[in-house]
């Protein structure tokens, strides 16, 4: 036996391969040009409304025209031997919207299809994508180290908006792919798209066939995505710009957060305010005067504090906060035990509150208590004396 | 009492004296050493002498200068002789004189990885510089991975990670790669058969790698002794190594006690067991307060044992816990904790199967009961390196076991004390092995018409293969991976078969929890379905096994028996690759076969009488293996000769004499050769003596021993002349009640005949 027949023993001897080669001078373009009108509020976008949404260092007086929206398709998913055989870039232009896909109709054709890429990149200030950070953009790292190809072209500020959905509907919707995003959020639901997980079957059986209208869908599906990356960003940048606008409580609290963890602390608390009314109400209320707290206005929030208790919002907290104001704040000892004793009632009502952490809970509050008795006891020996 | 008084005491004890057939007192050996060399980085020295090394042993010296001279380098040490510092010290100069530098550490087990690199902090830590070493392997915690890519100075790994987690995703490993200047092996002849097949391949892939990115890494590599160090690394690393075996390394007195337990049946040679001594000796020990670690062969003896000897100390204190038993299969936490124990003292006793045997830190101990050979001279020497190391008197048992292999080194002392004649063999060229391999290489770098792979043969026709099979595309001369799978993640390195039991315990039906795994090809063995499954000494029994998903359920129980099963199997040819005449119309041939296995009944056997109770049936599939093989037909007119059931047992008793001499002659385990005998076989339709490699595409043992065919057949019929039975015995030929009374006179005429 020869060691291919031996081959054939062992592993299966099925022919399966594929046409012969041809000569390769470039890879395949396809351009997709869509209106303005789908993008609303797209050419108003501005630096200083991404940095609410982003900490990326962005250029001042950013054009929003120098956005670059990318999507790769790949064969796998992940590892050296993963390649990203269409690439589609998107950007607005004065006209509309532009989406170039470059595919490689053959391996050999990927060093063209990276050089349009990295042309492509250098041509734009921002790069936004859909899980890029993790996904596209180490994924053409490599492909460009493994061509021998220069990587600096990836090198811009990178708005990855998979992180910046999560941050803002993770609470209300749990998973937070592009399907849902555009069904739920932008309210238009694809209907006969190509899952993602079919996209590297259908290359492979392309390679094999060579017949280009394998990937019609697979193109569509790119240039969809891209697309959909411009109107989500700006959909997002609306809600920034106007946070009284969400009907969702969540989002508004969500969106607080996401704001305080960029520093933009007064934009926070206006959220925080907004989502007071609604069903996150506790939690805004509390994230609110721990913003106050933070910045040393101990007073607001109190006052923040004392309007829970009045709402009867977030639990026992607002006592907890508001005993420890008087006790280190106000220096008012017969108030602080006040609001101690309160909450200390208030986790000894079984139905309140449940779980392992209420008797951690009694055992914080009767230390607290204990402790301020006893001040109280030395100031009154300090006074006697 | 304390080693030196137990053994005076066991040696002026005539009935326990009886049984010794050699004690050996290896003296104390004094430290050679020489200067440190000039190659050393001059801030290395400093670090050293305060940690109170002012030369070094002179195998240290001679591997450093290799090292400098730019030579790979193998280094042949024992335990505890300071091998890291043969592949530390150089690592080290080369980041002190330039910082882009990086080595890469692989090491056969996490384990020993975590152990050796807190040695290394150690010397960073005294010389106060910034040498990043870091540990990559599944414990990594995800967000460390970047640093540890990015920066890490030293990568300490094992081949698993090496294979599934660096070489697939080499471009986040650019700085590695390009800047990789060492490449460390430690134990090397543990990478023997598969696993060493396994891992010859995935050097060459790394190699591959390295080329790609402009790097030439040198290669350190460290073996415990065995006959064909260089031999070995050089096959695994695919260039020629410099060789560095003169030990200067300092030793206590040793005392090696080989004993062998008394014959309880004159007439049918039948010895006392070897498990009912191991524990009374390892029990004098714990009940000496001396720490000793037993070892025995199976993880099934290493539960039995640590049963005995927890009941030996049981009391209300919860001193059965200074007992431990270890095994692969237990859980990383577990095993830990049990290390811990022997460090700090708080165990006394821990019997383990070999996964003890290699450099993971337990501290030393005082004595080492070796419960059966182990299969290796290495292993021995291995396991008895357990006890003492380097001042100190300690003691090893070795308690020989009725296998005739035991049999032969307990009678032939000087086989274990002299000079190894072991040979570790590999076969990076295993079909099976490479095919994988080069799987994961393309997906890695694609081939290019003309490229080779290592020394590889076949890389033309891997790659049409390949293509034909739609896994490779070609275009332009290059194969480029067109396959969605991620091919690294379907082999394992340790075994040939693809995916492991997981064992669950459903003893409590609101907590089911994993207790441990087991390999494919064991688990038909021991987790058919009412097997009893011990753990931590504690039965279990196997109540339902799910052979496609690849679970065990067990459930806990209180029985006073454990089971073993019977195996089944066949042959069939699959290829005639040579065919040779021997002796008259007698023939020996090699070639490649096909093995089925199956499991078709147990037998439940009794604690401490260890009597059968019954038996029980079952219903599992059959595994398949394609393998090579070597064989002896015998001439027909001697098979015409001899009548039936006379020619039966005449080869049964030359295959069990090969069970014995192939071990030793092809120098391997016994394990990993298989002996079978057909009156009328399959392959050569004649009565047939068939000798083959016992793993998926061979490792070269069939080949070996087609080479060595006569000389086999000699030293077969030396052991059943040389032995003094009649009629036959455990240790030649078999049992009378197994050949029956002419079985061994039958055994000695075929092979005299043959060999004429």
């Amino acid at each position: 036996m020869n060691l291919l027949d031996k081959l054939r023993a062992v592993g299966g001897s099925e022919v399966k391969k594929d046409r012969p080669a041809e000569v390769y001078t470039d890879c395949r373009h396809f351009a997709v040009y869509r209106d303005k009108e789908e993008f609303p509020g797209a050419y108003d976008l501005t630096a200083g409304t991404l940095r609410l949404m982003s900490d990326r260092e962005l250029p001042d007086g950013l054009d929003p025209r120098r956005i670059l929206y990318l999507d790769t398709e790949t064969t796998g998913l992940g590892g050296s031997g993963t390649v990203a055989f269409l690439v589609g870039m998107g950007y607005l232009t004065d006209n509309g919207f532009e989406v170039h896909q470059f595919l490689m109709r053959d391996y050999p054709e990927e060093p063209f299809l990276l050089k349009h890429v990295a042309a492509g990149l250098r041509k734009f200030d921002v790069l936004c994508t859909f899980n890029g950070t993790t996904f596209d953009v180490p994924l053409l790292e490599s492909r460009l180290l493994m061509n021998r190809m220069d990587r600096s072209c990836l090198d811009l500020p990178h708005l990855d908006l998979l992180h910046m959905c999560r941050r803002l509907w993770k609470l209300r919707l749990g998973r937070c792919n592009l399907g849902r995003l555009e069904e739920v959020i932008l309210g238009k639901p694809r209907t006969d798209d190509l899952p993602g997980s079919e996209v590297p079957a259908r290359y492979f059986s392309y390679l094999k066939t060579k017949q280009i209208s394998l990937l019609d869908d697979v193109l569509r599906h790119n240039a969809q995505d891209i697309a959909s990356l411009c109107v989500l960003l700006n959909h997002m940048a609306d809600l920034y710009r106007h946070p009284e606008k969400i009907r969702f409580s969540e989002d508004v609290y969500s969106m607080g957060r996401a704001l305080e963890r960029n520093h933009h602390t007064e934009h926070a608390r206006k959220c925080y305010r907004l989502a007071r009314r609604g069903r996150m109400g506790g939690s805004a209320g509390a994230a609110l005067a721990m913003s106050y707290r933070r910045s040393g206005e101990r007073e607001r929030a109190a006052e923040v504090w004392r309007e829970m208790v009045r709402e009867k919002k977030g639990g026992i907290l607002p006592y907890v906060e508001l005993a420890k104001y008087e006790e280190h704040v106000r220096r008012d000892l017969s108030a602080a035990l006040e609001w101690t004793e309160k909450a200390m009632i208030m986790v000894s009502e079984p139905s309140l509150r449940e779980g392992p952490t209420v008797q951690e809970q009694k055992n914080e509050l009767q230390y607290r208590r204990q402790r301020l008795l006893r001040k109280l006891k030395e100031r009154e020996e300090t006074w006697d004396s | 009492m304390n080693v030196t008084q137990l053994a005076d005491q066991l040696r002026h004890d005539h009935i326990f004296m009886k049984d010794v057939t050699r004690w050996e007192v290896l003296p104390a050996r004094r430290a050679r050493t020489a200067p440190f060399p000039s190659c050393l980085d001059p801030r290395l020295k400093p670090a050293l002498e305060r940690r109170g090394i002012h030369e070094l042993y002179i195998h240290q010296v001679q591997s450093l200068e290799a090292t400098a001279r730019g030579e790979d380098v193998t280094v042949v040490t024992p335990t505890a002789s300071g091998k890291t510092m043969c592949y530390n010290l150089p690592v080290l100069s080369a980041i002190l004189k330039n910082e882009d530098a990086r080595a890469l550490y692989l090491f056969p087990t996490k384990a020993l990885s975590a152990d050796q690199v807190s040695e290394l902090y150690d010397m960073i830590e005294e010389m106060g510089v910034d040498i990043k070493t870091y540990t990559y392997d599944g414990d990594t915690p995800a967000a460390a991975r970047k640093a540890v890519r990015q920066a890490g100075h030293i990568v300490v790994t094992n081949p698993d990670m090496l294979h599934s987690g660096i070489l697939p995703h080499h471009t986040k490993w650019v700085k590695l790669f390009e800047n990789l200047q060492y490449i460390v092996i430690d134990e090397i002849h543990t990478y023997r058969g598969v696993f060493g097949s396994n891992l010859a391949n995935v050097l060459r892939r790394l190699l591959r790698l390295c080329e790609f990115y402009g790097s030439h890494p040198q290669f350190i590599l460290c073996s415990a002794t065995i006959a064909n160090p260089k031999e070995l690394a050089e096959t695994l690393i695919g260039r020629p190594v410099t060789l560095v075996d003169e030990n200067g390394a300092p030793m206590g007195e040793k005392h090696f006690v080989f004993y062998n337990p008394p014959v309880v049946n004159r007439q049918l040679g039948i010895r006392k067991g070897s498990i009912p001594i191991t524990r009374s000796i390892s029990g004098m020990l714990l009940k000496n307060g001396i720490q000793a670690i037993t070892f025995a062969r199976s993880r099934l003896t290493v539960e039995v044992l640590t049963k005995y000897l927890k009941d030996l100390v049981r009391d209300p204190l919860g001193n059965a816990g200074r007992v431990r038993g270890y095994r692969g299969g237990y859980l990383p936490g577990e095993r830990r904790e049990i290390e811990r124990g022997l460090r700090n003292g708080q165990v006394d006793a821990v019997v383990s199967t070999n996964a003890l045997e290699l450099g993971i830190d337990i501290g030393a101990l005082d004595a080492c009961v070796i419960c059966g050979y182990p299969g290796t001279i290495a292993s021995a020497w291995q396991q008895a390196g357990r006890a003492g190391r380097r001042q100190g008197t300690s003691i090893v048992f070795f308690i020989a076991s009725s296998a005739a292999i035991d049999q032969y080194i307990v009678n032939h002392p000087d086989y274990l004390l002299k000079k190894s004649p072991e040979n570790a063999l590999l076969n990076p060229d295993n079909l099976y092995v490479l095919l994988s391999h080069f799987k994961c290489a393309a997906f890695e770098l694609p081939f290019a018409d003309g490229d080779s792979f290592g020394n590889s043969p076949g890389t033309g026709e891997l790659l049409e293969y390949l293509s034909e099979q739609g896994i490779l595309h070609e275009a332009d001369g290059k194969y480029h991976w067109s396959a969605e799978n991620f091919p690294a993640s379907e082999i394992s390195l340790r075994s040939a078969a693809e995916e492991n039991f997981i064992i669950i315990d459903i003893t409590d039906p609101a907590n089911h929890r994993v207790v441990g795994e087991m390999d494919r090809f064991t688990a038909p063995m021991l987790l058919h379905e009412n097997a009893i499954y011990m753990h931590e000494g504690r039965q279990f029994q196997v109540e339902k096994l799910d052979f496609d998903a690849c679970k065990a359920f067990i459930r806990s129980v209180d029985v006073g028996y454990y089971t073993d099963a019977d195996l089944n199997i066949s042959l069939s040819l699959l290829d005639v690759e040579r065919e040779e005449p021997f002796a008259g119309t007698a023939q020996a041939g090699l070639g490649e076969i096909k093995v089925t296995a199956l499991v078709t009944m147990f037998k439940k056997i009794r604690f401490d009488t260890h009597e059968t109770l019954g038996f029980g049936h079952v219903r599992l599939p059959e595994t398949d293996m394609h393998t090579t093989a070597m064989w002896w037909t015998l001439p027909d007119e001697l098979a015409d000769r001899i009548a039936g059931d006379r020619l039966k047992n005449g080869m049964m008793g030359i295959a069990n004499l090969l069970r014995i001499v192939c071990p030793l002659y092809l120098m391997c385990a016994p394990q990993d050769v298989a002996v079978v005998y057909q009156v009328r076989s399959p392959i050569t339709d004649k009565p047939t003596v068939i000798i083959y490699d016992n793993c998926p595409g061979g490792i070269g043992l069939a080949h070996k021993a087609f080479s060595m065919r006569t000389l086999l057949l000699e030293k077969a019929l030396q052991v059943a002349e040389d032995c003094p039975c009649e009629q036959g015995c455990p240790s030649c030929v078999g049992p009378v009640g197994e050949i029956g009374e002419d079985g061994k006179k039958t055994a000695v005429r075929l092979l005299k005949e043959l060999l004429k």
